[in-house]
């Protein structure tokens, strides 16, 4: 029930912080050349940018508790239509990113943790160093030199091939191709932040007294390991990814738009930059609302994992 | 004997394989991909004058005439026209046969209401031309003639498909224009329907085979790439066929040249000059003295060389120098204007701005320019360091193109600002606006507040004059004036460069990129 306040709250500062902003909707819209003053008129009362902002914020807000997010001045279609149309886009993006950061980055601080002080440890402990160094649009162009344009291996933009119309099995080979970089580009900042916690939350896992009766029991390591071990240490990864979706979403914006990814996130880019109040406001509704909805389903795994927790 | 046959039959083999590996007849089939920067805001190229609508719209729509890679009009809609000879009346004959995209016949009423009800209440550029007609009288079902009030020298130019798509009264009559449904679902007469749009991703055209002229791609797409260095990057790995000049970042243009890969056209027929807007209504700016010793400070060289990598010319007059019969050599900023920090100083004190002890005068100045664009940044940065040269400190504030246009033209709040505006095909429909007198709030015109009812007046008389070289005679005039007064700098004429995989055949034959793709076809 906290969430709805929140999320009107929301609203309000994220209209004011809009609103406050410079630069006007209607003249970035309108070409490179002085549109009719007329036009410009009618499109600030279609708009209702001719409106005190007050009103305008009541209308709005008004407008979201009846489910409407209204029309985006650039698109000119229902702003509900426009993230419709590329939310699956950017899960599709996420969820590729964040399993593939959550699958190395475990087993990357696992393999570390259980060979301390070995060479793969300061390996994994490099990559993780170079996984929080180094931008996600560097890395991204990095990795489309590499293997778009050097090796040609894979294609250097977008969600699928245009030129051929594929179908079938055929056309989710050609969507998995183009989703191969940016993923990886999205993943490798949280892939970094994953092993370092996983290594350092085995590393006290594997201290405690449980694992000490459980090797005493005469398990096998590899259970050890895994099922007292990083079971224990899951803990504070399963909340640094879920605390993380929000980053994660923010960051695809910089990747969508660097691999020309249809996403919600190069929406909101697209949105900043021609003003589109309406879109802005849309999107950063909905990720509000889903940031809150990860964090509600991270508790409730975080109870699954550990029976102590208890809400 | 047996050997010259054997060779002759060899040389023939070869010859035949060769011509039938690089044909140089049209062939019929495939696709080509278009980059594009963002999506169009609409497909209604009627109501806007922005570049991606126009990119894309461009195909699916036609104008009465089109422009030539020469810079000549020729006829699309309208197969021929007289002119009246005092100006004020043309007569059209429009092309027999005609469908739109839904199989209704296209006649002179498309044209009218298009005029009347879209192009002239709405389009940036036609508008101001459509003011000056008395009427637009349908004469029959394939000829129309227009009557103006005053002559417009430029008028034929106005009426490409940039400037004044025909729309289908049919679709459109008695609708909300604006906001009709089929502005993202357009009926043309263009060589290409349209099919789909997945916004954010691709729109894409189909061959429209009832066209006039032959069609040969199967599909035209257009595919939204934002990032500029990716679009260039997309075109060497041949995932698009095309990035036009608008799209096109210049730093990677050497690059370009050295891929076999890609063919280049350089300098389009279409002039574009970049520019400091110089606000007059700021003193120490208001005194002509001073403005004239920031020409004088400005490297113009050093900015076409390191700003535009070459892809400009300085400028060398109020109006650039890319409509020859409009320069006028005694207005050449080369001599009036060049690079001398001496008599810039000398003017500087004159105009009552001494050094102070730290060798600073006592002006500082505020830099306002679109940070998305390298070139108006690398530009600004020099005239910053070139001004720092005579004493004026300037502060440069790079920002996005949303606040940008508001701190020029909306609520103007700078005293500097790098702009590039385009011709449009004549000075009369892109360049009169740097000095015409303009109502405050305006964005993309006059931003200076320079205000010169002689100038006004000779702009105007510019616009009606029909013959070329007595038009060249007024500019000369204004040109001299302007040269003085300096309300605005200009820095550089663009040498625009449009770029194409090799294997794209017959592209570029019309001036502008976005035009004719109907003769273009796929080396396969």
């Amino acid at each position: 029930m906290q969430a709805v306040p929140l999320l009107l709250g929301v609203v309000v500062v994220n209209f004011l912080l809009i609103s406050l902003a410079p630069g006007d909707p209607v003249a970035t819209l309108l070409g490179e050349y002085p549109a009719p003053p007329e036009y410009v008129a009618q499109l600030r009362r279609e708009f209702g940018l001719d409106r005190p902002a007050p009103v305008r914020l009541a209308l709005y807000a008004w407008n979201v508790v009846r489910g409407e997010l209204g029309f985006s001045f650039a698109y000119r279609l229902p702003v509900v239509t426009l993230v419709a149309g590329r939310l699956g886009n950017t899960f599709l993006l996420m969820a590729t990113a964040l399993s593939l950061a959550a699958l190395v980055g475990v087993g990357l601080g696992v393999a570390a943790a259980r060979r301390r002080g070995s060479g793969l440890d300061t390996a994994a402990t490099g990559i993780s160093l170079a996984g929080f160094s180094i931008p996600d649009f560097w890395l991204s162009q990095l990795l489309v030199l590499l293997f778009a344009v050097f090796l040609g291996w894979l294609p250097a933009q977008g969600i699928r091939s245009v030129r051929e119309e594929y179908t079938g099995l055929a056309a989710v080979l050609d969507a998995a191709r183009h989703l191969v970089l940016p993923a990886a580009a999205l993943s490798f900042r949280y892939m970094a932040l994953i092993s370092r916690l996983t290594r350092a939350s085995m590393l006290e896992a594997m201290s405690q007294d449980f694992i000490l009766a459980a090797r005493a029991r005469g398990l096998p390591e590899r259970l050890v390991l895994l099922q007292h071990g990083l079971r224990n240490a899951a803990l504070p990864v399963v909340t640094v990814i879920g605390y993380n979706f929000a980053f994660v979403l923010a960051g695809s914006a910089l990747v969508e738009t660097v691999f020309g990814w249809p996403g919600v996130g190069r929406l909101l880019y697209d949105a900043m930059l021609q003003r589109d109040t309406p879109v802005l406001l849309g999107v950063l509704l909905m990720v509000s609302a889903t940031v809150v909805v990860v964090n509600l389903l991270t508790d409730l795994l975080y109870a699954a994992l550990d029976p102590r927790v208890r809400y | 004997m047996r050997t010259r046959m054997m060779a002759a039959f060899l040389v023939t083999l070869l010859a035949t394989g060769i011509a039938a590996a690089t044909p140089t007849e049209p062939q019929r089939g495939g696709s080509a991909v278009v980059a594009i920067g963002s999506d169009p805001e609409t497909l209604n190229l009627g109501i806007t004058t922005g570049y991606a609508v126009g990119a894309v719209a461009a195909s699916i729509f036609s104008g009465l005439v089109w422009i030539d890679a020469r810079g000549e009009i020729q006829p699309a809609l309208a197969t021929s026209w007289t002119v009246s000879s005092d100006g004020l009346s043309y007569a059209f004959e429009l092309r027999r046969g005609v469908k739109w995209h839904d199989g209704r016949a296209f006649s002179a009423v498309d044209v009218k209401f298009t005029m009347e009800q879209v192009t002239g209440l709405y389009h940036g550029r036609f508008r101001p031309a459509f003011q000056n007609f008395e009427a637009i009288t349908v004469t029959s079902p394939l000829a129309l003639k227009i009557t103006l009030k005053r002559p417009y020298a430029p008028l034929l130019r106005l009426l490409t498909v940039f400037d004044c798509p025909i729309l289908p009264r049919h679709v459109y009559q008695g609708e909300d224009i604006t906001r009709h449904s089929r502005n993202n679902d357009p009926v043309g007469t263009g060589p290409f329907k349209f099919r789909e749009w997945v916004r954010g991703d691709r729109l894409v055209l189909e061959r429209n085979d009832a066209y006039w002229d032959p069609v040969y791609l199967d599909r035209l797409i257009f595919r939204i790439i934002p990032g500029a260095a990716l679009r260039v990057t997309a075109l060497e790995v041949g995932e698009v066929d095309q990035v036009a000049d608008f799209y096109l970042p210049k730093t990677d243009v050497d690059r370009l040249k050295r891929n076999p890969n890609v063919r280049l056209r350089l300098g389009q027929p279409t002039p574009s000059i970049g520019f400091v807007f110089i606000n007059a209504r700021r003193a120490p700016l208001d005194n002509p003295k001073v403005r004239r010793a920031l020409a004088l400070a400005i490297n113009r060289v050093q900015i076409v060389t390191q700003a535009m990598g070459n892809l400009a010319r300085p400028a060398r007059g109020p109006f650039g120098d890319g409509f020859k019969w409009a320069f006028s050599p005694e207005s050449d900023f080369n001599r009036l204007y060049p690079y001398n920090v001496e008599r810039a100083n000398a003017l500087l004190d004159e105009a009552g701005l001494p050094r102070g002890a730290g060798g600073e005068r006592p002006v500082r100045l505020r830099m306002v320019y679109d940070a998305a664009r390298a070139p108006i940044a690398a530009s600004a940065a020099i005239i910053r360091d070139n001004l720092r040269a005579v004493g004026i400190t300037v502060d440069l504030q790079p920002m996005d193109r949303a606040v940008m246009i508001e701190r020029i033209y909306t609520r103007p709040d700078y005293e500097l600002t790098v702009q590039t505006f385009t011709s449009g095909g004549d000075p009369a429909i892109g360049y009169h606006r740097i000095y015409a007198s303009a109502a405050p709030g305006t964005p993309f015109v006059n931003a200076t507040g320079y205000s010169n009812p002689e100038v006004d007046s000779l702009l105007n008389r510019a616009a009606e004059v029909p013959d070329r070289a007595a038009r060249g005679k007024i500019y000369a005039q204004a040109s001299k004036i302007l040269a003085a007064d300096l309300p605005t700098l200009m820095l550089f004429d663009e040498i625009g460069v449009d770029a194409a995989r090799a294997t794209l055949r017959g592209v570029w034959i019309g001036a502008e990129a976005r035009d004719r793709w109907d003769a273009v076809w796929v080396q396969k």
